[in-house]
């Protein structure tokens, strides 16, 4: 089975937008994968006039967030730096133990890498600007600004969840078989460590364990 | 046979397919299935029924329409186009015309435009293709599987697409606009204009395998809906009828000495248009033609004026059938609603009221000694005696401070009229009746009966000299509130015991001349026994009686009490005539002669009483 990868577009976002936009991106990925018997919930963002769905389940909600938590603490650690969270789903393959080897296989069928560009505020602008991209403008005033901006990152947000829906229903043959009693497949959310290599070290993790090269597309 | 097994089965996910995407689509796009989704109780997911299973997505209830729809549509082999129709009323004629012309309004022309055009198609066109025994074994999991991602990703598009925002806000309960959303589903549609087509975008779902065809679902929506206004069918503003006159079973012919100018007065009526830019004039409650429009007509305007109508000949209605009901109730619940707001208006009457000169009403026996005590605008005239056993309304003093005359205190916008207007003695003679209330009266106190404690407050509308008065009072406020709330205020207002004391049909008023009479030769005979007055000056009478008026604590109902001392009072008064409010003395020797005449009467029922009087020299 081949492990599908989908590199979403990148988001400018400011600091105070990211839970909301990570928890539209993850929830509609989720959404997408969760092929049990869910009851849909309609969810409106506050800072965008986009409404996204959620499977209604509570211990989803409740990891998701705790991992966005994570996130933006690793953000605020992390100033200037471009940032990817990845929503891995696998499958539990049993395996016969070994000495390096747990007993239990996770074999990744697909990957998802959400791209955000956290931009600083003007005040808290570092020397470290060819990163972060500031879009204010001085020139304009704030609040024509904050709205060009915010409608900017409204339809930056529309295409990524357009992006969503058009990869899932262009690959569905890697998808694995319904489980009875399953709601959504097992799934995994990555955020950089603390350090860079940290990361990487995560990932080089994944690929020997799906046993397949991560493949950028 | 297997073979035929396994068709059966992707048959029955073709026709379930069907019956799933159209659910989804109207569910997300018509606002009255919606509301008929959302008016279930919430299910868990282990309650779920037989055909929330299908595909893992837990929809709800099935609106009835969807069932016969799913009915006629069962040839899976025709394509099922769902068309959401946005309908415009058009905005050309108001609906204040529409309202003239009823007829009209239903037939009223209306733009329907195709905003979003589903096609779901079973695509077979390998009908004679025979699978291999391996494929059909897992075909059909494999379709189901996929049809599942299909339904979520479509499930999530419609929240995408721009019909959406159109939906939940014609959604919201709050409002109403002057579109609508329906739908048409068919196996065949017209074909879109070339200029429709370049208004639209199309996107093609990756069609799901169900051998032997594929299940295709497409949709060409709108790209914009901006040229759509959606304008909100607001509520006309609601104003407190400051100036109105009496209640149906007032003599419409009846006529007042002078005509005053117009007040415009307006209701709030959900799913009307605003009020025109010119609004309704009404005549001034003590004017001489206002009566000749009451009582209020079955089919007067509900809109931008009161039932005097007489600026608006022709008579309302309401647009939709939503209106249509809530107009009628409005139109059965206003006289009663136009009665109670007058009732407390007259509470507050003239005196307080910011409008022009006094002009006097006439005060004639059978009519509405309501309007008699309207004297804002009106000559100093007799004023009868406010309360009799008949009277509705129920008076309990608060005695905890008896040097305090516990009147209902004045509204701020009344006090500043206190001082300077110059009210006739009828309106000192009024106090003496309440001071003799008072004065049989047990300690629990003397109180207003607002009955209208049960109606809807709203609070932005009432004028000033209303929030005043009940404020102050710690009684509710009376005022038209918006929408929905208006009809629970209707209802209410139907369902209270409006024992307000203004009320007409309880106050005899034929009674008032000779209760005038018979009031002001008492005054006479007690002015003997009065205190003499000449010992402060006539200014710091009236200004104790200021005082004395916006210090009394709040009124407070108190039937048994009142109904207690109503007797008492009619036995003393002999007989003496009708409710009044809270009159301001026009000259400072009226005030004084009243303040007197009342103290002499407070006395001599507390010396039949038994009660001792203590005098003071307050004067």
């Amino acid at each position: 089975m081949n492990c599908e990868v989908c590199q979403l577009k990148e988001l400018e976002v400011e600091h105070f937008e990211i839970r909301e936009v990570l928890r539209c991106i993850l929830h509609t990925i989720v959404f997408h994968r969760a092929l049990g018997l869910v009851r849909p919930k309609d969810v409106d963002l506050e800072l965008f006039e986009i409404t996204y769905v959620q499977c209604g389940d509570v211990e989803l909600e409740k990891k998701i967030d705790e991992r966005i938590d994570h996130f933006i603490s690793w953000v605020e650690k992390h100033p200037n730096k471009k940032s990817q969270i990845c929503l891995s789903f696998y499958e539990v393959k049993s395996k016969q133990p070994s000495w390096f080897t747990n007993k239990t296989e996770r074999l990744y069928w697909e990957q998802w890498y959400v791209n955000l560009n956290v931009t600083q505020h003007p005040k808290h602008h570092s020397s470290k600007s060819h990163h972060a991209k500031v879009v204010v403008d001085p020139g304009e005033s704030a609040t024509e600004d904050r709205s060009s901006r915010r409608a900017m990152v409204e339809a930056s947000l529309r295409e990524v969840l357009f992006q969503i829906i058009k990869f899932v229903n262009e690959k569905k043959d890697h998808v694995p078989p319904i489980s009875d009693g399953v709601i959504y497949f097992p799934y995994e959310i990555t955020i950089p460590s603390s350090s860079d290599s940290a990361f990487g070290m995560d990932m080089i993790k994944r690929m020997l364990h799906s046993g397949h090269p991560t493949m950028l597309s | 046979m297997e073979m035929d097994r396994e068709s059966g089965k992707l048959e029955q996910i073709v026709s379930q397919f069907r019956s799933k995407i159209l659910h989804v689509i109207l569910n997300s796009r018509i606002p009255s299935l919606h509301h008929h989704y959302q008016q279930q109780e919430p299910l868990s997911l282990a309650r779920v029924r037989k055909s929330d299973k299908w595909f893992n997505l837990v929809l709800g209830d099935r609106a009835a329409a969807l069932e016969n729809l799913n009915f006629s549509l069962r040839n899976l082999l025709d394509p099922m186009i769902i068309d959401i129709i946005l309908v415009h009323h058009s905005s050309c004629s108001s609906s204040l015309d529409n309202l003239y012309t009823p007829s009209a309004a239903v037939g009223s022309p209306s733009d329907e435009t195709v905003i979003e055009r589903w096609v779901v198609q079973y695509d077979c066109a390998r009908v004679n293709a025979t699978p291999s025994g391996a494929d059909t074994s897992s075909s059909y999991k494999k379709t189901y599987k996929k049809s599942i991602i299909l339904l979520r990703s479509l499930f999530a598009q419609m929240r995408l697409l721009p019909a959406y925002r159109i939906f939940r806000q014609l959604s919201s309960l709050s409002q109403t606009y002057n579109v609508d959303l329906v739908y048409k589903v068919s196996s065949f549609s017209h074909p879109f204009s070339r200029e429709e087509e370049g208004a639209m975008k199309e996107y093609s779902f990756v069609p799901v395998e169900a051998f032997p065809g594929r299940l295709c679902v497409s949709v060409t929506y709108r790209t914009t809906l901006s040229d759509f206004n959606l304008e909100p069918l607001v509520s006309l503003p609601s104003n407190i009828i400051t100036d109105y006159v009496g209640s149906p079973t007032t003599d419409p012919m009846r006529s007042f000495p002078s005509e005053k100018g117009f007040h415009a007065t307006s209701f709030s009526i959900r799913g009307a248009r605003p009020p025109s830019p010119s609004p309704f004039q009404r005549p001034h409650s003590w004017s001489s033609g206002f009566h000749k429009g009451l009582p209020l007509m079955q089919n007067q305007s509900l809109a931008g004026s009161p039932p005097a109508y007489r600026t608006s000949p022709k008579p309302y209605d309401v647009v939709s059938p939503q209106s249509d009901i809530y107009g009628n109730r409005i139109r059965n619940r206003l006289p009663t609603l136009q009665q109670a707001t007058a009732y407390d208006e007259y509470q507050l009457s003239p005196p307080f009221s910011a409008s022009a000169s006094p002009s006097p009403p006439a005060y004639l026996s059978g009519a509405n000694p309501v309007v008699a005590h309207h004297c804002s605008e009106t000559a100093p005239v007799t004023i009868p005696f406010p309360l009799t056993g008949r009277n509705s309304f129920h008076l309990s003093l608060n005695s905890s401070d008896p040097s305090r005359h516990s009147l209902p205190p004045l509204s701020p916008r009344s006090s500043k009229h206190d001082a300077s207007s110059q009210e006739s003695p009828s309106g000192i003679r009024s106090y003496r009746k309440l001071e003799a209330l008072r004065a049989g009266e047990s300690p629990s106190g003397l109180s207003i009966n607002y009955s209208a404690q049960k109606m809807v407050r709203d609070t932005k509308d009432d004028s000033g000299r209303f929030s005043g008065l009940l404020s102050s009072s710690g009684s509710p406020r009376i005022g038209f509130s918006r929408s929905s709330s208006r009809l629970s205020f209707q209802d209410d207002m139907d369902d209270c015991e409006f024992s307000c004391p203004f009320d007409v049909d309880d106050i005899d008023v034929s009674d008032s001349p000779a209760s005038q009479n018979v009031e002001g030769k008492k005054a006479l005979d007690f002015t003997a026994q009065s205190v003499p007055v000449g010992k402060k000056s006539q200014d710091a009478a009236v200004g104790m009686l200021v005082h004395m008026l916006r210090t009394a604590p709040p009124l407070r109902q108190d039937p048994s009490c009142y109904s207690t001392h109503s007797s008492k009072t009619v036995g003393y008064e002999g007989g003496v005539g009708t409710a009044s409010g809270f009159f301001m003395p026009c000259k400072t020797a009226d005030a004084l002669e009243e303040l007197k005449s009342y103290r002499e009467m407070r006395d001599l029922l507390l010396s039949k009483s038994g009660t001792r009087v203590v005098r003071k020299e307050e004067m």
